[in-house]
């Protein structure tokens, strides 16, 4: 006990000297410091592992003293509550060991945090410089780079080069001694010569703008002086009408159609300039003359004030009908064909004449919005013909000017755009419709300088003179040509259905004298027809018979035999011959299928046709090639040999002179003759 | 009854005169070169025209294939008959022989190497050449036609050696007899005589129409076809197709078609025909009817096979007649294409 309260006296005196009164508390500070008894001060004497050290040897002496105790307790007696009493005492000090250790412990724990929140700080406060400085820095980099990217504006002027400026510029603009070696004088003093320069050049603008509207206001003037003297010159013309019919230079007449011709859509003006030019340079017999209302010309092209108007007065009467009822479906539609299929106002009309006075009557018609020509043809002769009827097509105005150039057949609309448009009103093809509008050849847009691509529709009339010229010569002698080969197989049609094969002299030489075959029959049969005959497969499937082509049937007797010839007539007659296939019957059907000799009769009139042409215009070659059939029928009845198991003598005895009678492999009979001579030999 | 109709292309004056030459064109006569993948075709209007076989037989054939390589003007009149010499291709028209170079040929614009003419009798009307034989023993060649004549020429020479006479009207076609060596020829005077080469002689006659069993007299009594094969010999035309044993001169086998027949050939074990008609006929030897295949031309001319060795992958039956096609036959029962002019 007594150590014990030592012990505990020990800090129990130095704390009470520690807390002396107030008054003398300076003094007793120093004091304090020598007498002071710091824990902490011992604390860092003391050495923590031996702390433990004591720590675990002071838990071990409890332990056993309580062991002793317990030991002693149980064992009982007298002096026991002594020796528990004096291992009591034993076991306090120890517990004040124990809590010495433990204050130890506390304060060095405390001071160990004290340290690291201390070091913390310092840490902290470096790191908040740190963050400063370097958002510092940042500020003072964005300030750097701001001020290097800084352009001025002066950078923007596209300034005169270096060596121009120096050339150009006055010198005490560009003063050199200054400007070379300090780039910032230089560039000041480019900037003060380009401000010069503007000013100059905007005092130059001012005066070109007074130049021009000075020189406008004369235009002006001078455009009043010349409005004035149309009418002067009108009344001059006018006076000089009656010189010009006294002396016989109908300008006025000419001038007059060019008045009407400058309302002429372009592809009729190019045909009219054209047509005119030829007529006037190469051939006399052409007459040209403009039909039609000019001024429903001149209306179908309103100025737009006044379709303003229009509109108004429209909107007010459309007010009006819509309690009417609308037309029906099938009227709009019609309507809008008839719209889309509306002519020009105004036509050109060439009239061609002939030799003989037969004249063919050519009018050319506009379709505006189909942006196509059309011609109607009409052949009138000097005498009035007494048609045939097998001559009933040839000079039709709808067939007389078909396939003039081959193919050319003008049942289809050549500008490929025009599909487009009749598909939207419901118009199949234009063929129905050329009745009454005309037919749109080929050539026929080429006369008026419309030139189709077959590619691509057109948008746009482009009229080309130079086609329309190049065109017009051949065309009209073309037109020539078909008029007279037409009238001329008018007339030699009206001598066929007689039975007389009209044969003019200067083609005799090309037949024997005598012919006894006779033509019996000549009509014409339809396409259909033909093509269902069984002896004209070949020409079909060969592609030569056409709907454009006209057929005939011509028979030719001789005794009992029968020859029937199906006669395909091309369009381009005489140019391109008619093709004859040929049936016989005699002693059975021969065709060129089952006889040789009738393939080489065919032969003698298809492909030799050119001895037939006869002199030129050559529009006898019809009328020989009959006559020669009948002549090789004639050598084919009478060369056919004679079958001696039959009895009776040869129905056609040989009158003909031949040297051979059959020759070669296909034993051919002899077909061609031979002119003056008069025998019959082979080819 | 509707007919597919051709769309009619427009035609000029110069397209339908063509086409009306082609419809009336007749090919008379075929030949196969030395090489056997050409073949040369002769027309009514003098010219020929040579195809490529090969070509046009080759897996990767187009239509341009079945055109003629090359054609050319080369008589004045209708080439009747060709025949082939190891180089040279001998065409025969009206009156003259025309040799050519096979591989001159297929150049545009050659020319005939020689043009022979026999010594004709009559001045008033050339007469045509029908039929050319080549006699290899000899190296010559014998031709015949309008004059009633055979005449023979000397190929290496170009000499006229022989001229047989006999026939009394003109000679449709020839046939040589190997073994003897022989030739036979048939006329329009409807008798087949056999001439002996080596005495120049006629040994033998044959008048098939003075035979009741073949002679048709409606149709005339004209021989236009022969083959022979040494002991046996077929001919036709005006009478029946007919098969002859030679050294009895005696009809065997009389085969049964109506229409003449214009070229006849032995061939394997049969004997193919045709004529007037549109078929290729194929006849055993008994007389029976093996085939009958049909062609694309209303008449057939003459026959020719490619039997040449250098090229096996264009054996082939040509045919051609009354029209501007050639028929080939790569197997003998159907039409395989048409070569055209």
């Amino acid at each position: 006990m007594s150590s014990e309260s030592s012990k505990k006296r020990k800090p129990k005196v130095i704390r009470s000297d520690g807390a002396p009164p107030e008054g003398k508390r300076n003094r007793s500070d120093t004091e304090q410091e020598g007498k002071y008894y710091s824990e902490e001060a011992e604390m860092d004497l003391r050495d923590p592992g031996r702390d433990y050290e004591l720590y675990k040897y002071t838990c071990q002496e409890l332990q056993r003293l309580m062991a002793e105790i317990q030991d002693l307790k149980s064992r009982g007696g007298k002096d026991v509550a002594i020796e528990i009493e004096e291992r009591r005492i034993q076991s306090c000090v120890h517990f004040m060991t124990l809590k010495k250790l433990n204050r130890l412990a506390h304060i060095r724990l405390k001071k160990g945090r004290d340290q690291t929140h201390e070091a913390k700080q310092k840490v902290d406060a470096y790191h908040l410089q740190l963050q400063n400085l370097l958002y510092e820095v940042m500020h003072l980099q964005k300030e750097i780079t701001k001020c290097l990217e800084f352009k001025s504006k002066h950078e923007e002027i596209d300034l005169v080069s270096l060596e121009e400026f120096y050339e150009e510029a006055p010198p005490d603009i560009s003063k050199a001694e200054v400007t070379m070696g300090d780039p910032h004088q230089q560039t000041l003093a480019r900037l003060d010569w380009e401000l010069e320069q503007r000013k100059r050049l905007a005092e130059k603008y001012c005066e070109c703008l007074s130049n021009k509207e000075k020189i406008l206001k004369e235009i002006e003037v001078k455009k009043e002086y010349l409005s004035s003297l149309q009418p002067r010159l009108n009344s001059i013309m006018q006076a000089s009408l009656p010189v010009q019919e006294y002396l016989f230079m109908p300008f006025d007449q000419a001038h007059k159609q060019y008045e009407t011709a400058r309302h002429l859509p372009p592809p009729l003006y190019v045909l009219f300039v054209q047509a005119t030019a030829y007529g006037q340079a190469c051939d006399k017999t052409l007459s040209v003359a403009i039909e039609g209302s000019v001024d429903e010309a001149k209306a179908l092209f309103k100025p737009p004030e006044d379709s303003q108007d229009d509109e108004s007065d429209s909107d007010a009467e459309e007010e009006q009908t819509t309690k009417r009822r609308r037309p029906t479906l099938g009227v709009q539609l019609d309507d809008k064909r008839k719209e889309m299929l509306k002519r020009h106002p105004l036509s050109v009309m060439l009239d061609l004449k002939c030799k003989d006075d037969s004249v063919l009557h050519l009018t050319f018609f506009y379709l505006m919005n189909l942006n196509i020509m059309t011609v109607k043809a009409k052949v009138t002769t000097a005498t009035e013909l007494i048609t045939p009827i097998s001559a009933g097509d040839l000079l039709s105005p709808d067939s007389v000017l078909s396939c003039l150039y081959p193919g050319d057949h003008g049942k289809k609309t050549p500008n490929p755009a025009n599909q487009y448009q009749f598909d939207k009103v419901g118009i199949l093809t234009l063929s129905d419709y050329v009745l009454e509008l005309g037919h749109p050849y080929l050539w026929v847009q080429k006369l008026g300088g419309l030139h189709f691509p077959k590619e691509q529709p057109q948008q746009t009339v482009i009229a080309d003179h130079s086609l329309s010229a190049s065109h017009m010569e051949t065309t009209m002698k073309l037109l020539k040509t078909r008029v007279q080969s037409r009238l001329a197989l008018h007339k030699q049609f009206a001598s066929l259905e007689h039975g007389i094969v009209p044969v003019t002299s200067d083609c005799q030489y090309l037949f024997p004298a005598k012919v006894v075959s006779r033509l019996v029959k000549w009509v014409t049969v339809a396409h259909e027809d033909y093509m269902e005959l069984h002896f004209t497969k070949d020409i079909v499937d060969a592609g030569l018979a056409g709907d454009t082509n006209l057929y005939y049937m011509a028979l030719v007797e001789r005794g009992t035999a029968k020859l029937q010839a199906a006669v395909v007539l091309n369009p381009g007659y005489s140019s391109i011959p008619p093709i004859f296939q040929l049936c016989l019957n005699w002693k059975g059907e021969k065709t060129n299928s089952n006889d040789d000799n009738i393939r080489a009769m065919e032969s003698e009139v298809n492909v030799c046709y050119k001895e037939l042409c006869g002199p030129w215009p050559s529009h006898q070659l019809l009328t020989n090639q009959l006559q020669r059939l009948c002549v090789l029928l004639d050598v084919y009845l009478e060369t056919e040999s004679h079958d001696d198991s039959v009895e009776g003598p040869k129905e056609f005895p040989q009158e003909k002179m031949c040297l051979r009678l059959f020759r070669g492999p296909s034993r051919m009979k002899p077909f061609k003759y031979n002119h003056p001579q008069g025998f019959f030999s082979h080819r | 009854m509707e007919r597919a109709v051709p769309l009619a292309v427009p035609l000029g004056q110069a397209e339908v005169f063509q086409a009306l030459q082609r419809l009336h064109m007749t090919i008379f006569s075929q030949s196969v070169s030395p090489c056997g993948k050409f073949l040369a075709a002769g027309n009514n209007y003098g010219q020929i025209a040579i195809f490529s076989l090969s070509a046009a037989l080759s897996s990767e054939a187009k239509e341009e294939s079945k055109k003629p390589v090359v054609t050319f003007q080369a008589h004045d009149g209708p080439v009747y008959s060709m025949v082939s010499t190891d180089r040279h291709l001998l065409s025969a028209g009206d009156g003259e022989v025309k040799a050519w170079l096979w591989v001159e040929m297929l150049k545009k614009g050659c020319k005939e190497l020689w043009c022979r003419q026999p010594p004709y009798r009559t001045s008033l009307e050339v007469p045509e050449i029908n039929a050319l034989l080549l006699v290899p023993k000899e190296n010559s060649l014998i031709l015949a036609g309008g004059d009633c004549q055979l005449h023979t020429m000397d190929l290496e020479t170009g000499t006229f050696t022989r001229v047989l006479r006999g026939h009394t009207d003109y000679i449709h076609c020839l046939a040589l007899r190997e073994r003897s060596p022989e030739v036979l020829s048939g006329g329009e005077d409807g008798a087949v005589r056999l001439w002996d080469l080596r005495t120049a002689k006629e040994v033998q006659t044959i008048e098939v129409y003075k035979h009741e069993e073949c002679s048709r007299p409606h149709n005339g009594r004209w021989i236009g076809c022969l083959a022979t094969d040494s002991d046996w010999m077929v001919c036709g035309g005006g009478p029946a197709l007919t098969l002859w044993h030679l050294r009895s001169s005696t009809p065997t086998t009389i085969f049964p078609m109506r229409a003449p027949q214009k070229h006849v050939t032995f061939y394997q074990d049969l004997i193919l025909s045709a004529g007037q008609g549109r078929c290729v006929n194929q006849w055993q030897l008994s007389g029976e009817l093996k085939a009958q295949v049909p062609g694309s031309s209303p008449g057939l001319l003459s026959l020719s096979l490619n039997q040449q060795p250098a090229a096996p992958e264009c054996k082939v039956l040509t045919a051609a007649g009354n029209s501007c096609r050639v028929d080939v036959f790569t197997n003998l029962g159907y039409r395989a294409f048409s070569l055209s002019f």
